[in-house]
Parts: structure tokens; C-alpha cells; sequence
């Protein structure tokens, strides 16, 4: 599994409508794991300044991550492998 | 397919931390649309999903209303047991409706002071709509939206005094922990994801027991070590060096 992180611009989206998307993904997620694929959301966080949201993905490819997003049919700019750092690990 | 009633509303028990009723519900729903052969959930599998999640034996008890879902053309058990963990039929996708239709569930979620979607708050959301199945509802039963939307209040009332109920249950006082535990709950004892446990219990790595007739399964306290292997000591690593 990798770690992938979905980047899409989402301008004037409301709280309520950020919520529904979240909804939408993790519900794409768990039917692709019932499917025999792995890929799991693990958060996201949004950018007010800028109305960007990242949203993290463990998932066995980028396809998957793709097919997730367009299947809970919230748009993307791009999808990027990420390296993940955190305290303990350093 | 629809009787009066006035018995008081009755729902299969939604225990907090375990699965949320709105995801059962989303679950069921995109089951609907791959038994249809249907590659979008849209709002009338969304309905369907709600109520099978509200449905025992294929009928939903609904305010003073009683559904049968059969009535409604809808495979119950077949739904029920395609399972989890299991999938069948095409891809599905949420459709441009549904989106608007949870867009506007979490926006009633937000006035109802909600933190979480609930599905009261989905069952409100089709309260305005008169096209699709819920249009076919109101002209079959003969309720306007307030009624509904009543019902649906009266579903969470329900629900809170259910999950009051198992939060004592829960607090198990003086009779330690428990020896059955849900995937949820194992899964938070090994400090891993649900669907990660799953796994373990679909490759075997994990005993499971599956309630009589029913889908939920169990899983034993005393069997979560065998998935946990010990890390060699940094003694027994050095003695190897050596």
C-alpha cells in the first residue's frame, strides 16, 4: 500500500457539501475494499485561503485512487504519491 | 402493501460506535443498484437503501406507516445476503442527483445541530421530493411532507434512547470486559482499521463466528492474539549477530 494525496480546488463548496463528499468517499472506499481492492481514506484537510483540499489515500495504486474519486464523483486536479513523515519516525 | 398503525416506531437498535445506520443504508443502496444492474445510485436507491436499513423481514415500521418491501419490487434477503465483505455486479457510482440528495442531507444535519449524517436526516431530505419512488410513496400511502418528516423525528428519538440504552449496557458495570466482541470493537482493541480486520478474518488470520441467521459475525476476546507476532528482543537480535 502507498499513500497518495488527491489535491482539487473546490471553489465556494460549504461545510455541508464538504461533509456530503466525505460521505461520497468513504462509502466508494469501503464498496472497492468489498470489490478485493485496497484503499482506504485517511483525512483530509481543507485550505480556506485558497479553497484547496488535500485528501489522504492508502491505497495499492494511483488508479484506485482515481476510480474512488470519480465513483463518489468529487473532482480532482491531481493525484500525487506522497512520503509520509511524522515525529515518531524521525 | 401499506396498513394503518399506530404502534410506536420500532428500529433495529443502532449501538453508538458501531456502524453509522446512514452508512448501512449507502451500503444497502449501492447493493440495489448492482442487483438492478445499474451502474449510478441514484435517489430511488438511496430510499430503498434507507429502508432496508430500517426494514426487519423485508417491512419497515415507519411512523403509523408499515412498508412492505416486497410490495415495492425489492429483493430483501438477496440484498441481505450478498453480506459483507462481499460484492457482485457493475461498478457503481453516485449519480448528480444523489449528490444534491446528500448535499442536502448534511445541510439538514448541520440545522438539526448534527456533528454526524444521520438517516433521519436522508429520510428528510426526500420529504419534498413527489417524482421517483418516494412520488409513488406519497401517492400510494397518502402522506404530505410534514408527516414524513415527523416520522423521520420520531426515528431519532428512537435511536438516542437505544443508544443510551447501550452506552449502560456498555458500561457493563462490575462484570469486566466483554468476551464477544463486534469487528469495530476488535478492531479498536488491536488499534487497527475495521477494514483491515476484516482482512484478517476473510484470510483466516482471525477466528470469526457469524450470529445465527444473520449477517453480523463475532469475534472472541481470547482469539485478537493470534494475529499480533512477537518482535524478536534487541537480545535475541544481537545473539544472532553474534
Amino acid at each position: 500500500m502507498a499513500m497518495f494525496v488527491v489535491k482539487r480546488t473546490l471553489p465556494g463548496i460549504t461545510p455541508e457539501a464538504l461533509q456530503s463528499a466525505g460521505l461520497r468517499a468513504k462509502t466508494c472506499c469501503s464498496q472497492m475494499c468489498d470489490e478485493g481492492e485496497s484503499i482506504r481514506w485517511i483525512r483530509s484537510f481543507f485550505l480556506p485561503a485558497t479553497e484547496q483540499t488535500h485528501c489522504y489515500f492508502d491505497a495499492a495504486s494511483k488508479e484506485a485512487v482515481e476510480e474512488a474519486n470519480a465513483r463518489a464523483r468529487i473532482p480532482f486536479s491531481e493525484i500525487l504519491e506522497v512520503v509520509e513523515l511524522t515525529p515518531d519516525g524521525v | 402493501m401499506l396498513t394503518g398503525n399506530n404502534c410506536s416506531f420500532n428500529v433495529v437498535c443502532v449501538i453508538v460506535r458501531q456502524r453509522n445506520q446512514l452508512t448501512t443504508a449507502i451500503s444497502h443502496a449501492i447493493r440495489v443498484a448492482q442487483l438492478q444492474e445499474k451502474d449510478e445510485v441514484g435517489p430511488d436507491q438511496l430510499l430503498l437503501g434507507c429502508l432496508l436499513a430500517l426494514a426487519r423481514f423485508g417491512i419497515v415500521k415507519l411512523g403509523p406507516w408499515i412498508i412492505d418491501l416486497e410490495a415495492l419490487g425489492v429483493e430483501w434477503l438477496r440484498v441481505d445476503w450478498l453480506g459483507e465483505g462481499k460484492s457482485e455486479g457493475p461498478k457503481v457510482a453516485y449519480s448528480t442527483t444523489a449528490v444534491a440528495l446528500l448535499d442536502r442531507t448534511a445541510l439538514i444535519a448541520r440545522h438539526d445541530d448534527s456533528a454526524e449524517l444521520g438517516l433521519e436526516h436522508m429520510l428528510v431530505a426526500f420529504a419534498g421530493e413527489d417524482i421517483g419512488l418516494m412520488g409513488d410513496l406519497k401517492r400510494k400511502i397518502g402522506f404530505e411532507s410534514a408527516a414524513w418528516r415527523a416520522a423521520a423525528a420520531q426515528l431519532k428519538e428512537a435511536n438516542v434512547t437505544k443508544a443510551e440504552a447501550a452506552l449502560a449496557e456498555d458500561a457493563h458495570v462490575g462484570q469486566g470486559p466483554r468476551d464477544y466482541l463486534s469487528p469495530e470493537q476488535a478492531a479498536e482493541e488491536l488499534g487497527i482499521h475495521v477494514q483491515t480486520l476484516r482482512t484478517y478474518v476473510r484470510s483466516g488470520k482471525l477466528p470469526a463466528f457469524r450470529l445465527a441467521g444473520e449477517r453480523s459475525i463475532r469475534i472472541r476476546r481470547a482469539d485478537l492474539h493470534k494475529v499480533l507476532e512477537p518482535l524478536a528482543s534487541e537480545k535475541t537480535t544481537a545473539q544472532r549477530r553474534e
